[in-house]
């Protein structure tokens, strides 16, 4: 089976220390290394995604989810397991990250192409169908910092779409802007799924979830607990979800005291 | 490592698109955009060729000239290790969403930087061709055709600096200040100011010209001592204590092994970041 990302028993632990950055100070007199705790992040994943695949990713904060996509995206290397990736990816990028606010969107358009790994020539034929489809033509060659946040994330997501990877990673936004982009974005990533592409999400939008992905996987502690079938795997999460909602509700009420 | 190299390679779209976008964020709100990194040069060796003529009254004939060419050069090692000592910090939201090499980061500081190396440089010789036919200067010899080859060897030593500057940066966040400590130290040290004679003059009165060459393994030091020596004619009327201080020829075994140097400095450089790139998003 020709699989567009395989991985397999992967893990990936952290250091948590306490202040990240160490001074040389502490880091040339402490005779000990700084002892770090270690946190595991993701507990031996395995997990094949199909081309053509569009897969969502859900679970509560702190269930591994993001830490997932970014091993997935090579943002982090994994501490074991190996991970396969094939074609060519990109991810969309939240607003402040790929957007320099004093540079022209046309500009920003070229720097986020880049990043992807896209060459000049590519972005020549590409930046003319980013631009109509974000419907900005007008405010094209202002600085970003002039656009609202709406139009910003119409950028984001023409540039996702259009530079056209075999695997679109997302974390968060699917759809933006108002209710008819909203479904401009929708029959985007229904073109993108029938062209063969794959899609990686991570969502707390369930909904969004129920619309595109065929698939979901539920994240916990680190682990895959249900892997299949979008309507059924959510239907799971939402019953967990109404299961353990008095404890939790206890749960956060204490740390909030602890914390205050 | 081939690996490494052909994906920067491919890369190099956002290699120059960071470089643009550097100095396009630099100058797009001022109006005299490049003049202003001229400017700063510019006056402080107007300064400091006023205090060594008229307060300190040494006379040394054509003096801006033999400082601008040491000053240029350092004007280029300093800002690129300063600016690269904030570089990986700075794309810290991008380097966390996103994977691309980590190395295109430190090398675009210093492409930037050698930009303005390059237009500063341009100044520089516009201001020899000045002197040589209206103040009667000294004619650019043949040997300036060393300058490329100069300018090749500082950009690989900066390269090699700046991986280990920015990549140290991340785990230890007062790699700045020691930097900024230890560049202003070496101002001094390095024959910027002042003619390598003149630290030959005095090792070689105490005996110990080993520790002249020792000086001249330090790669800025040779660096600082070919460009003057390529560029500008031998320094006339050098005294010291009324004892004139004859000029060196250019020792090309002397810039054959700080070149060597450079090289090797640019290698180890690129290892050590390599090697430690994987985990910059988890520590940032």
């Amino acid at each position: 089976m020709d699989y567009a990302i395989s991985l397999d028993k992967v893990s990936k632990s952290f250091d948590l220390i306490r202040e990240k950055h160490l001074s040389l100070k502490s880091a040339l007199l402490s005779l000990r290394r700084v002892r770090a705790q270690r946190v595991l992040g993701l507990n031996e994943i395995t997990l094949a995604v199909r081309h053509g695949e569009t897969l969502a990713i859900v679970g509560k904060n702190g269930s591994g989810k993001s830490t997932l996509l970014r091993i997935i995206g090579r943002v982090y290397r994994p501490s074991s397991g190996t991970v396969e990736v094939r074609g060519r990816m990109s991810t969309m990028l939240a607003l402040a990250a790929g957007f320099h606010p004093e540079l022209t969107g046309r500009e920003n358009i070229n720097f986020n192409g880049a990043i992807m790994g896209l060459s000049a020539a590519d972005m020549r034929d590409k930046i003319h169908k980013i631009i109509d489809f974000s419907e900005l033509n007008d405010f094209i060659d202002s600085p970003v910092k002039t656009y609202s946040d709406g139009m910003l994330m119409r950028l984001g997501f023409s540039i996702a779409v259009e530079t056209d990877p075999d695997i679109l990673l997302i974390d968060e936004v699917l759809a933006v802007g108002d209710a008819e982009f909203q479904e401009k974005c929708y029959d985007r990533i229904d073109a993108f799924k029938q062209a063969g592409r794959t899609i990686v999400f991570v969502t707390h939008d369930l909904d969004a979830a129920r619309k595109v992905a065929s698939r979901t996987v539920w994240m916990t502690a680190g682990q895959i607990c249900a892997d299949g079938d979008t309507m059924q795997v959510i239907d799971q999460y939402l019953h967990s979800l109404a299961q353990v909602h008095e404890p939790a509700q206890e749960g956060i009420a204490k740390i909030d005291s602890g914390g205050g | 490592m081939a690996d490494e190299l052909r994906e920067l390679f491919k890369y190099r779209y956002l290699l120059s698109q960071l470089v643009v976008r550097d100095i396009k964020v630099r100058y797009r709100n001022s109006l005299l955009g490049f003049f202003w990194s001229l400017a700063n040069p510019l006056l402080q060796v107007a300064t400091i060729t006023v205090v060594i003529k008229y307060v300190m009254q040494m006379d040394i004939p054509n003096y801006s000239a033999y400082l601008l060419v040491g000053y240029l050069p350092w004007m280029f090692f300093q800002m690129a290790l300063l600016d690269s000592s904030q570089v990986v910090l700075a794309h810290r939201d991008l380097l966390r969403k996103v994977y691309f090499p980590r190395e295109v980061l430190p090398l675009s500081v210093v492409a930037a930087n050698l930009v303005h190396y390059l237009l500063a440089m341009v100044v520089f010789f516009a201001y020899l061709l000045f002197y040589r036919f209206f103040m009667h200067g000294a004619p650019i010899g043949i040997s300036a055709l060393w300058l490329p080859v100069l300018m090749a060897l500082q950009t690989a030593l900066v390269i090699g600096l700046a991986f280990f500057i920015s990549c140290l940066n991340v785990f230890y966040e007062d790699v700045k200040y020691l930097l900024t400590v230890l560049l202003n130290v070496f101002f001094y040290l390095t024959p910027v100011m002042y003619p390598a004679e003149l630290v030959y003059k005095k090792l070689s009165n105490m005996h110990s010209l080993w520790l002249y060459k020792v000086y001249m393994l330090v790669p800025m030091n040779a660096l600082t001592d070919a460009y003057r020596k390529t560029l500008l004619p031998p320094i006339r009327a050098l005294t010291i204590k009324g004892t004139p201080v004859t000029s060196q020829p250019l020792d090309y075994g002397t810039l054959a092994v700080a070149g060597a140097v450079c090289i090797l400095v640019a290698a180890a450089g690129y290892a050590f970041f390599n090697a430690r790139k994987s985990v910059f998003a988890e520590r940032l």
